[in-house]
């Protein structure tokens, strides 16, 4: 196989079935890969210097995906942590971008965007990157209308488009066009670009 | 003072009178004494000892039986007596008395007893008097003291409603004083439209002798002084006395009471509807992350597979390997909605006869309890024909409360707020229930997914309400469906079955 110790990958997830696809999944696309049922598992197994990249899902039982991040993040990991979220886990997301993950997976997912998403955390130097992209997401956003502002700020507060709506006393929507045009005028990809930039930005 | 005044209390002065009237009495006795014993030594000197002046003491003893007791006429009497035999002689020895004189004597001594015992009698019935009198005053202080107590107001009117007494919980509830009201007619404490009404009230009664108030806790709306209307407790008495009719009203402030219940209903109010929309949403939540999983692992295992496939010699057990877990995973998922199926459904509904029109009702009452300030009027129209259905009571409540509230919350920014419960009974032997309201209607682009889990037009639902509805009257083997009003409220109807034949359609 082409796969370098370094390029491992490590799936966390309570879910066997979880577990085995993504794993199947990585295969396929060429990339090994380790499961653990949990986090505790995965801390307990030992690996001090780990390069390679996390995937972690975030609702588990014991240690959740988030104190595992914060677990991680104070042992000086310096893997990229990836964190897979449920339907309508956006807070949760955001959270865990505030805490350092390198990028949230909205479940299910597509390979490509998975492969992408590991792709990019294994290879780029974070620093760096989130500093160009700062660049250009603040004069992108001085491009915003007003409420397109105002719905920048609440989808990366981890409102759902419904709570927007009713915030803004708008229709929900309004709020998804409002959304699109963030998106299209930043340029972020998705949910979790735009939500990345704007943690760097500070918003 | 106090010194002076002990010894009055013990010389004999009649009973119940004051300090003052003793030293009053016990004056104009010794003055009597003085002046009917001057009087009768002069009269002795002028005009010789006639034995018959003996007389000319009677008014003295009576004023003494009127201002004291028998034993002081007796004194009285004998003192008199020797006095005027002194100044009439010759006293002693008797036989030298004529016989006019001794019948005199005699005459004077009876006359003497029978004053001691009429006024001694006259004093003793007096004295029950007073003492009855002073009793009565005591009850009266007691009872008093009572009234001012009560919380609940306290008013008596004659029978032409006018009021006679105002008890001081009264003046606090109403905001009138006792002085302001008295004589007045009770309907000023009244507003509209029992202020008219009551005249005819009253007549009924005096009429028919009908109690419609009287004896019963009746709750009726009060007119303060200022305006307002307050909740009461009523409670009403009648009272003969003198041969007068008059009634007795308790009156009990129920706004703290009203304030309590309120909140008591408000809460409750919430309570069923965090328990409704907290069960429908983490359902639909616990879905939503229940299906996720397989779905993933579903999505993973064909992406995989078809990634591998494109390797020129494809690894075949492995796709067949993954594949299978695949079909595995989408097995899963349909096991967790079935498992929400049972759950909202509990299978098979456990059909009973149910009183339709009851349950209808009460579930009315409870979907809009908390919510009574919408202005929106709910009526029923429920068909006599349609009084025993097949249901399972909590689960077609269930649809009720969640169509009536669907159809409230519809009408929150209408102008016309008209809620119609209807049911009726269709050839076909099905009964029909259907919720109107004129509400704004649907947009038709929901309404072919109306049904559907997770579709809503709310802002803060789940949209499984109208799926979990459907669930349970198809469970009840019925239909759910939607159709909008000509005016362009929106209206759902869904059909229940009748009990089979030979069940009583009268049965609760």
């Amino acid at each position: 196989m082409m796969t370098s110790p370094e390029q491992t990958i490590h799936i966390i997830d309570d879910d066997k079935a979880m577990r085995d696809s993504l794993s199947f999944l990585l295969h396929s696309a060429g990339k090994a890969s380790r499961s653990y049922t949990s986090a505790k598992a995965f801390l307990d197994s030992g690996i001090d210097d780990l390069d390679g990249c996390i995937i972690t899902d975030v609702r588990m039982p014991d240690m959740n995906g988030l104190e595992l991040l914060a677990e991680l993040k104070a042992r000086g990991t310096r893997a990229p942590i990836i964190i897979m979220t449920g339907h309508g886990d956006i807070p949760l997301a955001v959270e865990a971008l505030k805490a350092g993950a390198a990028d949230f997976l909205e479940k299910p997912f597509d390979d490509q965007i998975i492969l992408q998403a590991i792709q990019k955390a294994m290879t780029s130097a974070p620093d760096s990157e989130s500093d160009t992209l700062k660049d250009g997401f603040v004069a992108e956003l001085a491009t915003l209308s007003p409420r397109e502002k105002d719905v920048l700020l609440g989808v990366v507060n981890g409102k759902p488009n419904k709570v927007i709506a009713r915030e803004l006393g708008i229709s929900p929507r309004t709020v998804e066009v409002y959304r699109a045009h963030v998106m299209s005028k930043t340029g972020a990809h998705s949910l979790s670009d735009l939500v990345r930039m704007s943690i760097a930005v500070g918003l | 003072m106090g010194n002076l005044e002990n010894p009055l209390q013990l010389l004999p002065v009649r009973f119940g009178l004051s300090h003052r009237q003793r030293g009053w009495a016990l004056f104009f006795l010794f003055a009597a004494f003085f002046i009917f014993g001057t009087i009768r030594a002069q009269l002795s000197n002028l005009a010789g000892g006639d034995h018959r002046y003996l007389f000319f003491f009677i008014p003295l003893i009576i004023a003494v039986c009127i201002l004291s007791g028998w034993r002081f006429v007796l004194v009285t009497g004998l003192a008199c007596l020797i006095y005027s035999e002194l100044l009439s002689p010759p006293v002693w020895p008797p036989r030298h008395m004529t016989l006019p004189h001794w019948i005199t004597v005699v005459v004077f001594v009876l006359t003497v007893f029978s004053i001691a015992i009429g006024g001694t009698l006259m004093q003793r019935t007096e004295r029950a008097a007073i003492l009855a009198a002073d009793q009565a005053m005591d009850r009266e202080k007691r009872l008093n003291a009572i009234i001012s107590t009560i919380r609940d107001g306290i008013i008596i009117i004659d029978k032409n409603a006018i009021i006679q007494s105002f008890s001081e919980a009264a003046e606090g509830l109403f905001g009138y004083s006792a002085q302001e009201v008295i004589g007045k007619s009770l309907t000023v404490l009244m507003p509209e439209p029992m202020r008219s009404q009551h005249h005819n009230y009253m007549q009924h009664y005096f009429d028919t002798g009908e109690k419609r108030v009287i004896g019963k806790i009746r709750f009726v709306p009060g007119l303060r002084k200022d305006g307002t209307q307050f909740p009461i407790e009523l409670t009403v008495g009648v009272l003969n006395s003198n041969g007068e009719t008059y009634f007795i009203g308790f009156v009990r402030d129920l706004t703290e009471a009203e304030a309590n219940r309120k909140r008591m209903q408000d809460m409750q109010a919430e309570l069923i509807h965090i328990s409704r929309l907290s069960m429908l949403g983490e359902m639909g939540s616990a879905l939503a992350h229940e299906l996720n999983q397989p779905l993933s692992a579903i999505a993973n295992y064909m992406k995989g597979s078809a990634r591998l496939l494109e390797a020129p010699e494809p690894d075949l057990s492995k796709i067949r390997d993954a594949l299978t877990s695949a079909g595995d995973q989408a097995l899963r998922a349909g096991d967790i909605i079935r498992h929400l199926r049972e759950f909202v459904g509990k299978g098979e509904a456990a059909l009973k006869p149910e009183n339709l029109h009851q349950l209808i009702e009460d579930t009315g009452a409870l979907a809009l309890v908390g919510l009574s300030d919408n202005g929106v009027h709910l009526t029923y129209k429920l068909s006599p024909k349609t009084k025993t259905v097949m249901a399972d009571k909590v689960q077609i409540q269930q649809v009720l409360l969640n169509l009536i509230r669907n159809a409230y919350e519809s009408m929150r920014d209408s102008q016309k707020r008209d809620l119609v419960v209807s049911t009726n009974l269709q050839k076909s032997g099905e009964i029909v229930i259907s919720v109107a309201d004129t509400g704004p209607g649907l947009d038709p682009e929901i309404v072919n997914r109306l049904f559907q889990p997770f579709v809503s037009t709310k802002t803060e639902s789940m949209g499984v309400g109208l799926s979990i509805c459907r669930t349970i009257v198809e469970a009840h083997g019925g239909t759910i469906w939607f159709e909008t009003a000509p005016e362009g409220g929106a209206i759902f109807k869904f059909t229940l079955r009748k009990p089979p034949e030979g069940i009583d359609d009268d049965q609760p």
